[in-house]
């Protein structure tokens, strides 16, 4: 009988996107939050009034709002926080030519495939180093459509009135204290518009590259998905190793017309030393679509749900989610639906992993308001545990006020089962190779709807993370 | 049967952007003064239940100081996320000898 | 100091523990000390996010119902008790409570013969001390475990006391007959049920009340420990009339091979929190909880569950399932913890909702916290309206709308009782779903 009860230690040694780029900032606040470096982040993008005002009333609501008790440990949080850089300015400018780029930086993203990528598969690209854009580009034939794929600076700058009609709408600095932080701080990420009917055949992808040791990102994206428009956002992110802790917290606005299609895809795959705090959330008009594929596989600890308010008759929304969680991670992600108009449907399908000291969770929200009757929602978590040290939680919330709905959840929490293991060796696999097929398998529902490159990709990681975990 | 009650003393709410809480009958009613007027709501989110007399006024809303749901304070219409639902708002007088709501 | 009020205040303490040996007034005090000390919980927490007390528990006003001697004759008790007290079929021993102090006890000559006790917990103060010093508000439901079980361990005025000894199996079902007439009352009762090894009992407890037109609180709070290859049932039946706030804190700890089972039926009672929490610590331990509730008007059913999985090869599966019309509301919040080390915990939980009107509404979180791996664990939770299509097959088969809908209800909530088949149970509570459904 194969065993699975001695697992050698793996995670960090193979995690690929491990490597400094060596370079120098053009400008970096000092360590910590406070006024004084709201106002330096301001000054540095030269924003107007409004901005300035918005980012100091976050600042106070942040100060104001307790330590979320829930979730992941975020006992030892104030003391990172304390310690971190919240602004780091890479280079002068951002640039449209990846000639342009600093080569150090340009390198840095070479070595992680983007420019290869962006030729061959992407609409457009952004590429983000520390604390802001340094590249952003979009394909000349969607430009000519009217499609602003631009940094978030730019966004404010270039457009200010679609800009201000939006930002901040969807999620308010109080929804909570990461959002608060965000708020105060925000430098980097995407503004996006569709234009209406305009519908996108390849992706637009965001990437977020953290290097620098002790340090926090904080992006802002806010995206408008125009009346029958569709489109597909992804975004990668990634970070070196190092002993101590780093931050990631970032606010994702969707806003997505009657009649559009969005979906937004993030492959998180941070270093095991980042906290990744993160609130996304769409407002879905009538017949609207929005999907949220989300796959986290990196960092320390994640606390991530992102949300569909399906506010108009008719819309729909989904979370599709794969977690995974190695030695030492926590995953507390999920999805949350809300239901306050008829005829709406949702769906969240959450898939997670635990191997090692990991822990995976799932947190969500179904809710049904009174009036939006035939509402149909329908939620599937399973969790794999792959050892006894392994944990795995689930936690949905649903809420129901109308009778004309129809409502269910299900969970599952099982193990790799040894007969599975057996036959597949009895095959000529080895362990390894059985447990990573087992493990894709289990993910292949989600996996099959992540474009083939992102699917290979995914499937690869997998197969380095079983590999060792039987002994 | 709706009645007006005496919620309050006319300088528990004296100064724009003023929010007070009452409980005139039992029931409990935000007070919140905004360009000279005087409104009361139902003093509870209709997000998640929490007292809207922690917030704050600005623009003609209250804020609710939890989620930053805010709400109309003149109809109770919900004007930002994460709340949808509108709260309820009650008739106000000011009197000589006070601030007069109508509940029931 | 949230929660001590004119009447439920530490004088109040002291008056009950006078002339109690000194070990209950210790326990009474420290008791009293934790309610004290802890805050009156709030929506903020996350066992309390649906149910208010600031809105929905009028404690202020409530004067707790001391002890007095009571007897009890049918001809002088309430028409309702009575009724359904000559309802329950054949019984081991019966005990009546009314307003908090326990009035009559009988049990089969030929068990006591055997050492089973069954009496007021009151006379086993100075009867079984032993028994209550080990088991009474110690390990089950310590002071500490929360801000209502400190209340009710330093004001509990009576209760029952249930001891079967090793090998002892009681053929008939224990019953236990609780009235309630007061308005504005604070009632503590307790109940602690101790089933030593190999040993076998049921045990029914019906709450019952007028409708009160002041609201009043009864605060239960129900021991049940089960020791190795033990059996025990315990059902309870809360069909109260409207005003009451009832409170019910339940702790069942199940050891090695042994069986404990639980049904707890919420029909009445404004107000209906409960809290149990059943602790599998035995390897080879089963627990089958079931629960159902029925609410109309402006009903408010709380239910806090957990599946404590201490030892490893145990087994538990909990179905509740709620009927709401009206403006009723039910609340489930279920968790599964399965600990380390809990290997081959066999875990499962359902939570099903029915919303029959428009303004009905469910709330169900089922939870799972799982440390070990070898494991099956599931859980699924539903909400939704009648079923169309067995409606529409019986509407077809001739029956008017309402008569249809009436048995698609009773079966809906008929599933949990025929998990249960329990001497009498069965029947009292589809006649109750029934007069019910009737309005």
């Amino acid at each position: 009988m194969p065993q699975n009860d001695t697992i050698t230690d793996i995670g960090l040694d193979e995690y690929q996107y491990h490597f400094i780029t060596e370079d120098e900032p053009v400008f970096r606040s000092g360590r910590g939050l406070n006024e004084k470096v709201v106002r330096e982040i301001s000054a540095q993008k030269d924003e107007p009034e409004w901005m300035l005002d918005f980012r100091l009333k976050a600042l106070e609501i942040y100060n104001a709002k307790p330590m979320p008790t829930w979730g992941g440990d975020l006992s030892n949080l104030e003391n990172v926080l304390d310690q971190i850089y919240f602004y780091v300015r890479p280079q002068e400018k951002m640039e449209r030519s990846w000639d342009d780029v600093p080569p150090n930086i340009k390198e840095t993203f070479e070595r992680l495939g983007i420019p290869e990528a962006e030729q061959k598969v992407l609409a457009g690209v952004g590429a983000q180093y520390e604390s802001e854009m340094v590249y952003h580009s979009l394909k000349k034939e969607w430009d000519d459509k009217g499609v602003i794929f631009d940094s978030i600076e730019d966004g404010l700058k270039n457009h200010p009135e679609l800009f201000r009609e939006h930002f901040g709408t969807v999620i308010p600095s109080a929804d909570n204290k990461f959002s608060a932080m965000n708020s105060a701080v925000w430098s980097g990420g995407s503004f996006v518009y569709i234009p209406k009917g305009v519908e996108l055949d390849t992706p637009l992808q965001a990437y977020f590259r953290v290097n620098q040791e002790q340090m926090g990102q904080f992006e802002r994206t806010l995206i408008i998905a125009d009346e029958g428009s569709k489109a597909h956002y992804i975004e990668g992110c990634t970070a070196p190793v190092y002993s101590t802790e780093s931050f990631h917290s970032g606010v994702i606005e969707i806003v997505v017309k009657p009649g559009a299609h969005f979906r937004y895809t993030t492959i998180q795959n941070w270093s095991n030393n980042m906290y990744n705090l993160v609130t996304q959330r769409a407002l879905v008009h009538e017949n609207a679509t929005m999907e949220w594929l989300d796959g986290n596989l990196g960092s320390k600890l994640t606390m991530k749900y992102p949300s569909c308010y399906l506010l108009g008759e008719g819309a729909h929304g989904s979370v599709l989610s794969i977690a995974y969680s190695g030695d030492g991670q926590h995953q507390d992600t999920g999805g949350k639906v809300i239901h306050a108009a008829p005829n709406t449907t949702s769906q969240i399908v959450s898939k997670s992993i635990s191997k090692g000291t990991g822990r995976s969770t799932y947190r969500g929200l179904c809710q049904v308001h009174e009036g939006a009757f035939n509402a149909k929602s329908n939620v599937e978590c399973d969790a794999l545990l792959i050892n006894d040290t392994s944990r795995t939680d689930t936690y949905p919330y649903i809420e129901i006020e109308e009778k004309r709905s129809n409502i269910g959840h299900e969970a599952t929490v099982s193990k790799v089962g040894d007969e599975q293991l057996f036959y597949l060796m009895s095959r000529g696999m080895d362990e390894a190779e059985a447990m990573a097929l087992i493990v894709r398998g289990f993910i292949e529902p989600i996996a099959k709807l992540l474009p083939l490159e992102y699917a290979v990709e995914l499937n690869r990681l997998i197969e380095l993370e079983m590999e060792g975990s039987v002994g | 049967m709706a009645e007006w009650v005496r919620a309050a003393d006319r300088s528990a709410c004296e100064g724009d952007g003023c929010v007070h809480a009452v409980t005139p009958d039992g029931e409990r009613i935000v007070l919140a003064r905004w360009e000279g007027e005087i409104f009361a709501l139902e003093d509870e989110c209709s997000h998640q239940e929490f007292p809207l007399s922690d917030g704050s006024v600005e623009n003609g809303q209250i804020e609710c100081v939890f989620h930053g749901a805010k709400f109309d304070l003149r109809s109770g219409r919900a004007t930002q996320l994460p709340a949808i639902k509108p709260v309820k708002t009650y008739p106000v007088e000011v009197r000589e000898d006070g601030i007069y709501v109508q509940v029931g | 100091m949230e929660g001590v009020t004119e009447h439920l205040n530490s004088d109040a303490v002291q008056a009950l523990a006078s002339g109690e040996p000194q070990w209950l007034q210790n326990r009474r005090m420290d008791a009293w000390a934790s309610y004290e000390r802890t805050p009156m919980p709030t929506t903020r927490l996350e066992e309390w996010r649906y149910t208010n007390l600031d809105r929905k528990l009028k404690l202020d006003t409530l004067e707790p119902l001391g002890w007095i001697e009571r007897s009890f004759s049918k001809e002088t008790a309430p028409d309702r008790l009575v009724a359904e007290m000559e309802a329950d079929h054949e019984s081991s021993g019966h005990l009546v409570e009314l307003d908090g102090s326990v009035a009559h006890v009988d049990l089969d000559p030929a068990l006591a013969s055997k050492g089973v006790v069954f009496m007021s917990l009151r006379t086993a103060v100075t009867e079984h001390p032993e028994l209550l010093e080990e088991y009474l508000a110690t390990s089950a439901l310590p002071a500490e475990r929360g801000k209502f079980q400190a209340l009710n361990a330093a004001l509990w005025t009576d209760g029952i006391l249930l001891y079967v000894p090793r090998g002892v199996q009681l053929e008939h079902p224990i019953r236990v007959s609780r009235w309630l007439s007061e308005s504005g009352k604070a009632l503590f009762s307790r109940t602690l049920i101790v089933a030593e090894e190999g040993s076998q009992v049921s045990y029914v407890d019906e709450i019952l009340s007028d409708d009160l037109d002041v609201q009043s609180l009864v605060s239960s709070a129900v021991e049940v420990f089960a020791k190795d290859n033990a059996q025990v049932q315990y059902v309870s039946l809360q069909r109260m009339g409207r005003g009451p706030f009832h409170l019910s804190q339940q702790r069942t700890i199940a050891g090695k091979d042994s069986t404990l089972d639980t049904l707890n039926v919420n029909m009445g009672a404004t107000t209906a929190r409960l809290d149990l929490n059943a602790q599998l610590v035995g390897s080879g331990a089963n627990s089958d909880m079931l629960g159902l509730c029925f609410g109309e008007g402006d009903q408010h059913f709380d239910h806090n569950t957990s599946q404590d999985h201490v030892a490893p090869h145990a087994y538990s599966d909990l179905l509740y399932k709620g009927a709401l019309d009206g403006k009723a509301r039910s609340v489930f919040r279920g968790i599964i913890k399965v600990h380390k080390g809990a290997q081959q915990t066999d875990a499962y939980q359902t939570n099903r909702n029915l919303l029959l009107s428009e303004t009905a509404r469910a709330d169900s979180l089922p939870n799972l916290e799982i440390e070990a791996d070898d494991v099956r664990c599931s859980h699924g939770a539903t909400v939704g309206q009648l079923d169309q299509d067995h409606l529409f097959y019986l509407m077809s088969r001739g029956m008017s709308r309402e008569v249809a809908e009436r048995l698609v209800v009773i079966g809906f909530l008929g599933e949990v009782l025929s998990k249960l088949p329990l001497g009498g149970v069965v029947a009292k509570l589809s006649r109750a779903i029934e007069e019910k459904l009737h309005g």
